[in-house]
């Protein structure tokens, strides 16, 4: 059984311009001390995802369904109570801007403590000797003073390992982090990002790393998960995503992303068009807008996720309506430096013309 | 391993206390500086626009043009304007000395000694109730919006801001006080000024009270209302939540403190003011407050009093300020930099 | 209504002669036989305001006079119930007033004594002291103009008190006024007011040397009551702008006075500001008394339900909408006729609080001073365009008058523009308002000017230089019981003042009026109030005001509480008030 189970999920909102479908049917598994990566663009539903496992989607008049069941336990629906002994004791979670995720008001040792205190009781003593040993582990110098530093005198990256510092300062048994370096600059990120493989590792933590950046998510994950428009279009283990993706999403993701081990010529593949309003989807295959390989018949038929090769392991999946050859094609044509008319012509799909919407 | 070399916390800690100190001096100054200004604009005003000539309001009934300017120089009111104006903001500060007060006889300072721990009784008392009640009401509709409890209080709310103060105090007296009162349970009006002791000087305080903080209580609901739900929407609740934390402490120690700080600013302002504000209220109920000692002396033509008042007035605003500056540092240390 | 007060006055009258068992206080001697029974207790007078003064030099108004004839006693008073003279108080007996008029001697009463800290007998030469300090610039007395006629009366105030010649006393028990001009009788009538109550030069003149006199907290008593001070005399029963307590004062000798004084003490609240408030808890309370008229919704209820526990007295004054004489087109008599005739009265007065405010005038007079009667009384003298009948307005009556002027529409044609001036504040800006529409409805074009209060009369009304047509807030009450001081001053010609502040706001100039003024002036006793009747007729058929309404002033008291009112302060007497044992 693994550490988390997902299934269906679906998290839904009335808003004043309609029903809005943030997150369409989604089913995923994290295995205990595995690491999961959800990947998308702003919009896709990886975030209302993350936070939904824990119930702390915003809106009150959201719709939920589905399952999420945690060691065995049923989550979604779970009274309160036991909801918030799982949250900051069994699961901890990462925020995006730890400026405004921490408290503005308090101490960094006060929230420190007062995260500790809330799952064991100890004195306020020993907690804050704990939240000195979690600020020294995750790497901040001069733990004692700076649990009375505010986290206004703190510097960006220092802020969000605090925020680690207090999602893991109970020994979580899976830690969920919602773009924790997003809005940190590259060097800092790779401390961080460093930071989280070493904690994976001592505290023999499960982690969800959810992020738009495949670069990110590939460093630090077994298994990557790619959304799209409130549903997983591919999922698998991480050498097979990079190496072998088989969603034309996948392989914009893979080609806009700058490459030092690439030649500078090379140019970036971006996207073409803008994410889908979550309220009016396109119908069909919810990609086919921007996809430069859809057909006609995209736009009717949703397609299912599916085993990329039937034959071979079920771990990779993939939905999408082109076949398994057409798409292996129109990849290795990408993988060489081609552009999507380039790979189509190499792939034989010389009429894909029609196709487009 | 990072980019800028972090700050030590040592340093910063003491240059914050002088930080602080310097801050507390700058204001004070400032504030001294205001006063002066203020002294001199009112004797301005009262000066140069008389509505009521005080040596004719002394004159009595048929005076004759000799008398009048008889009078007139013996007030001192025929040396040039910025002789009397420097000789009053001199007086002022100098030598505390407020004017003299024709009507009442009395030297302003002494009038107004006599009143502020009556006014300030008043509106402590008054503050601390409207605090609380604010705080509950505004607490409970927040964490329930849009729930029946929620539109009654703020209903409720909406008529206590609507209620004039005038009307609710004979509306209380009306009903509770010992000698109008259809349920006898309070003393009534007149009663704090026969009063001995703190207690029964107290006791004739509570209809005062609850009356001077109704309205407020009201609108600093509403205010905390829609600041804590502001709070409860903000990122670190959302934190606050997902370290497991209950909601009561979520609310009360994460959501609250925060949406606090306008309540502040809006106190602050509201006592400055109250100190001569509360005329109403003192009226109603025979309480010798500065606001009625203002409103007399301006039906009277009181100018010495009008200006010893409106100086208090001022002064009283401009400390609150200052209090208010000071609070802020205290509850947000964002602000101490 | 005048009958009702007459009635109760009556009423009044034989319950104090059975409570004195002698009759009233004619000559002012014989103690009241004091009924023991009555005696007792503690008063408590509830007023919106303080007292203007406590010196007796410089109070004016009547709130401070109700005080002041309790803790003092002028050389005249007046007793409740017997308005029309007032009888011998610190004087021994009436005055003497020459045969020419300008010589008015005063005999003192013996054993009156000043209360502590001076403990002493009153003599003279503390009369005359209060007089000389009436006159220097550190008291500042309000009426001076009252005693201008004494020899060596300052015509300015004077720096330190300075001595008149014209106040002697060859010896401590007399007191000889001699005077510039034939004024004795008005002259003797003003010795009511509080400037003639004893001064002690030895105690007083260390406070009448700064400026302000602190004298006003250092007063020392003569009357029945006296205010609560220390040693050195200092009140410190009065608190300003909070309470005056007032306690039986040692020295005082109940056989030298009318007064019966019947409680121990008086509390005098002067912050009670809400009149409501204050009115519900004297007639719901016991024991006390209320200061002023209550509010029109309390003086109702007081009248049609409760029907007890307030008495009603004529204010001692009238009010009037002016109409000048020198402003075109008021110069001409049939147009201010006109106006007269149309002017609805009884709105005015319903602009003021209704009919439980005041009698509707017809003359100018008031009742209960002297001529009243003689002129008309209630019903006046009976010109149509200023009727007893017609309060309403006659507008065909108006339209004849119109027409006699020039106008044949009956209205108003012509261009010229009335400045009308009122209060800014109500009743007195609603009474401006029934003005304006008074004029408007006979055609005239109205400007209408509405000032503060204390502006209306220093700016506007007393300023012949404004040329306003109608001040529509004047009114004239009385500082004592004599006609000529309620007309001359207001109507008399040669006493137009163009430059300074001008009572004569009709500016009425007419030889014939002033003519009868001089010759009223001269008469004693009947002759002098039908003389001043006769003036009063005179000056309603020149037109040269609209006269509106008398004032009543309603008191009120707890049902405890037996009170008297003094006929001349319109105000209870606090020496003539007790709390019932019973109820």
């Amino acid at each position: 059984m693994a550490l988390l189970e997902v299934r269906d999920l679906a998290v839904g909102f009335d808003t004043e311009d309609g029903r809005v479908r943030a997150v369409d049917g989604v089913s995923f598994d994290v295995d205990q001390g595995g690491a999961l990566g959800i990947v998308g663009e702003s919009g896709s539903g990886k975030s209302v995802t993350a936070l939904t496992l824990l119930g702390l989607t915003r809106a009150r008049n959201a719709d939920i369904t589905g399952s999420v069941a945690f060691a065995g336990r049923e989550l979604l629906g779970a009274p309160e109570r036991e909801l918030r002994q799982v949250r900051g004791g069994e699961i901890g979670i990462v925020f995006q801007d730890p400026l405004s995720s921490l408290h503005p008001l308090k101490t960094v040792g006060a929230q420190l403590v007062e995260a500790h205190r809330a799952h064991r009781d100890v004195s306020r003593a020993a907690a804050r000797e704990r939240a000195a040993e979690l600020l020294d582990l995750v790497g901040i110098r001069d733990a004692r003073r700076r649990l009375d530093s505010y986290p206004h005198e703190l510097s960006g990256g220092m802020r969000q390992r605090v925020m680690i510092a207090m999602a893991v300062i109970n020994e979580p048994r899976l830690l969920i982090a919602d773009e924790p370096t997003t809005a940190l600059d590259v060097t800092v990120q790779a401390a961080l990002l460093d930071l989280l493989r070493r904690l994976r590792r001592e505290l023999g933590m499960a982690l969800l790393l959810v992020s738009h950046d495949l670069a990110v998510v590939a460093q630090l994950c077994d298994e990557i998960a790619v959304m799209y428009a409130g549903r997983i279009v591919e999922r698998g283990p991480t050498a097979t995503l990079l190496e072998e993706p088989e969603h034309p999403y996948t392989w914009g993701l893979l080609g806009s992303i700058p490459r030092l081990d690439r030649p500078r010529a090379r140019r970036l593949q971006p996207i073409p068009g803008r994410p889908p309003s979550a309220i009016d989807r396109p119908s069909g295959c919810a990609f086919h807008p921007r996809c430069p390989y859809a057909r006609d018949e995209h736009r009717r038929r949703g397609p299912p996720l599916v085993p990329a090769d039937p034959e071979a392991d079920q771990g990779h999946q993939v939905a999408c309506l082109l076949g398994r050859s057409a798409r292996r094609a129109l990849w290795a044509a990408l993988r060489d430096g081609g552009d999507p008319e380039e790979a189509m012509r190499r792939a034989g799909l010389a009429d894909a013309g029609e196709g487009r919407a | 391993m990072g980019a800028a070399p972090e700050p030590t916390p040592g340093r910063r800690l003491s240059g914050a206390r002088a930080a602080m100190a310097l801050f507390i001096a700058r204001r004070l100054l400032w504030t001294l500086v205001l006063l002066v200004a203020i002294s001199a604009i009112t004797f301005l005003l009262f000066h140069l626009l008389p509505a009521a000539d005080p040596a004719v309001a002394r004159a009595g009934r048929q005076p004759t043009p000799e008398q009048v300017a008889a009078i007139r120089e013996q007030l001192g009111l025929d040396r040039p304007w910025y002789v009397q104006l420097g000789d009053y903001v001199r007086g002022v500060f100098l030598e505390f000395d407020l004017g003299h007060s024709f009507i009442n006889e009395a030297p302003v300072g002494e009038l107004v000694g006599d009143r502020l721990p009556n006014t300030l009784a008043l509106i402590a008392g008054a503050a601390v109730v409207w605090l609380l009640a604010a705080l509950v009401v505004g607490t409970v509709s927040a964490t329930r919006p849009g729930s029946r409890a929620d539109r009654l209080l703020m209903l409720g709310a909406l008529v206590a801001i609507s209620a004039p103060v005038y009307w609710l105090g004979l509306v209380s007296l009306y009903l509770f006080s010992s000698d109008l009162g259809v349920l006898p349970l309070l003393p009534g009006s007149g009663a704090y000024d026969t009063a001995d002791g703190v207690l029964e000087k107290a006791g004739a305080l509570v209809l005062p009270w609850i009356v001077l903080a109704t309205s407020f209580a009201a609108i600093y609901a509403r205010l905390l209302r829609s600041g804590l739900r502001e709070a409860l929407s903000e990122d670190y609740v959302r934190t606050a939540r997902a370290k497991g934390l209950s909601e009561r402490r979520v609310v009360l120690a994460h959501a609250l403190p925060a949406a606090v700080t306008p309540l502040v600013t809006v106190l602050g302002m509201d006592l400055g003011i109250l100190v001569g504000g509360a005329i109403l209220t003192e009226t109603v109920f025979g309480i010798d407050g500065i606001g009625r000692l203002a409103f007399e002396a301006v039906q009277r033509g009181d100018l010495a009093t009008i200006q010893g008042t409106t100086l208090v007035l001022a002064a009283a605003v401009a400390l609150m300020n200052l209090v208010v500056d000071l609070l802020y540092a205290v509850i947000d240390p964002r602000v101490r930099r | 209504m005048t009958l009702n007060i007459r009635l109760l006055s009556l009423a009044l009258l034989s319950v104090l002669a059975v409570a004195l068992g002698a009759c009233g206080g004619d000559d002012g001697d014989g103690a009241p036989a004091a009924d023991e029974k009555r005696k007792g207790g503690t008063l408590t007078e509830l007023a919106a305001g303080d007292v203007d003064y406590l010196d007796p030099g410089r109070t004016y108004y009547q709130f401070g006079l109700q005080v002041q004839y309790a803790i003092s006693r002028p050389l005249y008073s007046f007793v409740p119930g017997k308005v029309e003279e007032p009888v011998p108080d610190l004087a021994a007996e009436m005055p003497e007033i020459s045969e020419d008029k300008k010589t008015v001697t005063v005999r003192l009463r013996r054993g009156v004594r000043f209360g502590p800290p001076v403990s002493r007998e009153v003599v003279a030469g503390d009369v005359k002291y209060a007089f000389e300090r009436f006159f220097s610039a550190n008291v500042g007395g309000p009426y001076p103009g009252h005693f201008s006629a004494l020899v060596g009366a300052p015509s300015e105030p004077t720096r330190g008190v300075k001595s008149i010649r014209g106040i002697e006393t060859p010896d401590d028990h007399t007191i000889v006024f001699r005077l510039k001009e034939p004024v004795g009788v008005t002259f003797a009538s003003a010795l009511v007011m509080p400037v003639t109550v004893p001064v002690p030069a030895d105690y007083a003149r260390k406070h009448d040397a700064r400026n302000p006199s602190t004298y006003n907290r250092y007063v020392v008593a003569t009357g029945p009551y006296m205010i609560e001070n220390d040693g050195s005399g200092r009140l410190t029963g009065y608190q300003p702008g909070r309470r005056i307590t007032l306690v039986r004062n040692p020295e005082w000798d109940p056989r030298t006075d009318h007064r019966p004084a019947y409680v121990d003490r008086i509390v005098i609240r002067t912050n009670a500001t809400d009149t409501e408030i204050a009115a519900r808890q004297v007639i719901r309370g016991k024991g006390m008394i209320l200061d002023s008229n209550p509010p029109a919704s309390v003086l109702r209820e007081l009248v049609t339900r409760i029907k007890d526990q307030y008495v009603t007295l004529p204010a001692g004054g009238y009010r009037f909408f002016t109409l000048n004489t020198e402003v075109k087109p008021l110069d001409d008599i049939n147009v201010r006729k006109a106006i007269s005739a149309a002017f609805d009265r009884e709105a005015a007065r319903k602009a003021r609080g209704g009919r439980y405010v005041g009698e509707i005038a017809t003359h100018y007079l008031p009742p209960g001073m002297p001529g009243h009667e003689e002129a008309g009384g209630l019903k006046g003298p009976g010109v149509d365009f200023l009727s007893a009948e017609n309060v309403r307005g006659d507008m065909e009556l108006a339209a004849e008058y119109m027409r006699k002027a020039g106008y044949p529409s009956g209205r108003y044609t012509g261009n010229e523009e009335l400045l009308v001036v009122g209060a800014n504040a109500d009743p007195g800006k609603a009474q401006a308002e029934v003005a304006r529409a008074q004029l408007e409805k006979l055609g005239f074009k109205v400007r209408l000017r509405l000032v503060p209060q204390d502006a209306l009369y220093t700016r506007w009304c007393l300023v012949p230089a404004r040329k306003v047509a109608m001040c529509a807030g004047a009114s004239w009450f009385r500082d004592f019981q004599d006609p000529q001081s309620m007309l001359e001053p207001v109507f008399k010609g040669s006493l137009i003042n163009r430059d300074g502040p001008n009572n004569n706001m009709s500016m009425l100039n007419d030889p014939q009026v002033d003519a009868a003024m001089d010759l009223a002036a001269a008469a004693q006793g009947e002759n002098r109030a039908r003389a001043w009747a006769e003036v009063d007729r005179l000056i309603v058929e020149r037109a040269a005001g609209i006269p509106w309404l008398w004032d009543t002033t309603t008191l009120v008291r707890s049902k405890d509480v037996a009170a008297e009112a003094n006929p001349y302060t319109t105000l209870w007497d606090l020496s003539y008030t007790a709390i019932r044992a019973e109820e």
